[in-house]
């Protein structure tokens, strides 16, 4: 217990800061959504785009003119920096030990390795979930001058739980990262590269009929604003692909860094 | 220059060159193969999108990049790979010096009978090198690609080499920004969110404004500065720009200079 908050305590910058970028984000592009929302030509034209390219920047089914359009237009920017935060706040956990040379320390405690991982992970957990909460507030908040409905918040609450969601995946993926790595410096440029692949791939499963398969390749496939959008629900092999990347992310985090030789 | 800090530098570098420089050829090639079927799709588009208002295509940058010539969708892949030489650029510029005294061998290094400015020198020049190598890595994967994908397609090759000709400065901006942060902040323990702040940070800057059209604000976007798309369509850089960004880098690489020079070096405890 006092592990997490340890670890809660030392995160809280990097939360901070991260919740500003994003605030930043949200508030920059609500005011850009002003221009929009009084000129329904620039629906026109949106829906004479070529749809591989509204695919492949995952924009198509928008309505940009609508408030709800708006912001599933700007998952993809959620997305990325959820996973990318959550990626890095699960490797540097676990790999900053090894770094910081506190590792011997922090091992010698009469602590089995696997609670110290559960502790660091929880703190990393619950980092996550404020940054979502807080980037759901903000939206609100955000949206709030221009008479949002019902529809607003629904769709809003689904975004933030893919958001959520892809977190999760890209949570466990860097804790597993940094517990079977024996080069603990490099974790963070891994994380960071099997991101922009995984998105790449997004990208690419877009811009082609034949090459939707790889969708499920990724979770910036799975979770598509646009197909949640129009379904107003997750597809179930979305729900059941986070969940067993979860578990089998962890179980293998938990069974490597059980076994892990420390000496570096 | 001292010739055993750039070997030592070089060799250091020479798998992440090789995994960026090999990673970005994937991306393209991935990029380019897809050419053939996208350009027969969008030709019939093109012609339903000359019918609008100039005004109502510029916001969406329509009239720049042309998605069924080759020029055009080359200029389309080129904002990501731009993405990843911008990530590469400003880790090694971040991590130039600052990796010294995170790996607590800067007080062995800066023991050397060789006074500071010349192990930046040493150190500059040997990442100069590596950017170059990446560089030269990717022109020739970018051009190998496009013969091989073109198919019947013809295209302007001023534009494509004009494209190509900006990655290099356009890497030196983020590796002379990452260098003087690298210098600015007391202790770097992990050089990742930074350049990710760095990179990314920019990346949405510019490829918001590519959804919503015009606002100033993307000028602080060195993403922006060489836009593909208008680099495309006007066949030439934005020269203000261009003298702009060499400026920044000559000042932020000079200010390291200044700041490495008295900089206070953490020993290890």
């Amino acid at each position: 217990m006092r592990m997490y908050f340890r670890e809660l305590k030392a995160g809280i910058k990097s939360l901070l800061i991260w919740t500003v970028v994003i605030a930043l984000l949200i508030v920059v592009a609500v005011v850009k959504f002003s221009a929009f929302e009084s000129s329904p030509e620039s629906l026109a034209i949106l829906d004479s785009m070529p749809p591989q390219l509204m695919e492949a920047l995952s924009m198509r089914a928008f309505n940009l003119t609508t408030l709800e359009g708006f912001f599933g237009a700007m998952f993809v920017f959620f997305a990325l920096m959820g996973a990318m935060a959550a990626a890095l706040w699960g490797s540097e956990a676990i790999a900053k030990e090894e770094r910081d040379r506190t590792v011997e320390f922090t091992l010698v405690l009469p602590v089995p390795r696997r609670q110290i991982v559960t502790a660091k992970l929880l703190a990393a957990l619950t980092n996550c979930a404020l940054f979502v909460l807080f980037a759901w507030l903000i939206s609100v908040a955000a949206s709030r001058n221009y008479d949002p409905g019902k529809s607003l918040f629904d769709f809003l609450r689904l975004e933030m739980l893919a958001m959520f969601m892809i977190e999760l995946v890209f949570l466990s993926l860097g804790v597993l990262l940094a517990c079977a790595s024996k080069t603990p410096r490099r974790v963070g440029s891994m994380a960071v590269g099997l991101i922009l692949g995984l998105y790449f791939i997004s990208i690419f499963a877009g811009m082609h009929e034949k090459l939707s398969w790889l969708k499920y390749l990724t979770p910036f496939g799975w979770f598509n604003a646009s197909e949640f959008f129009s379904s107003g629900r997750f597809e179930l092999y979305a729900l059941a692909l986070t969940g067993l990347a979860v578990v089998l992310f962890l179980f293998a985090a938990y069974f490597a860094y059980d076994r892990r030789d420390l000496y570096f | 220059m001292n010739k055993a800090i750039f070997r030592y530098e070089v060799r250091q570098r020479w798998s992440s060159v090789a995994i960026w420089a090999g990673s970005l050829a994937g991306l393209l090639l991935m990029f380019m193969a897809l050419f053939p079927s996208f350009s027969a799709d969008m030709a019939a588009m093109n012609q339903v999108l000359e019918n609008f208002p100039p005004e109502l295509k510029a916001a969406f940058g329509l009239n720049a990049l042309n998605l069924a010539t080759l020029e055009g969708y080359f200029g389309f892949c080129f904002v990501f790979c731009q993405l990843c030489l911008a990530i590469q650029a400003a880790n090694y510029g971040l991590s130039l010096v600052s990796v010294e005294e995170d790996e607590l061998t800067a007080d062995f290094l800066l023991t050397r009978p060789l006074s500071r400015p010349i192990i930046l020198t040493s150190k500059l020049l040997a990442t100069l090198t590596s950017l170059l190598v990446t560089q030269i890595i990717f022109w020739v994967v970018s051009l190998a690609s496009i013969v091989l994908f073109k198919g019947e397609a013809q295209y302007e090759s001023r534009g494509i080499m004009l494209l190509l000709g900006s990655g290099l400065i356009f890497q030196l901006i983020f590796f002379s920004l990452g260098l003087v942060i690298s210098q600015m902040v007391r202790r770097m323990h992990s050089v990742t969110p930074w350049s990710l702040g760095l990179a990314f940070g920019t990346y949405v800057i510019s490829a918001f404004s590519g959804i919503l059209g015009d606002v100033k604000l993307e000028y602080l976007s060195p993403f922006k500065h060489f836009d593909p798309g208008k680099i495309i369509r006007d066949l030439q850089y934005d020269t203000r720009l261009v003298i702009l960004d060499v400026v920044i880098v000559i000042v932020a690489i000079g200010v390291s200079y200044w700041l490495y020079q008295k900089r206070d070096i953490a020993s290890p405890s």
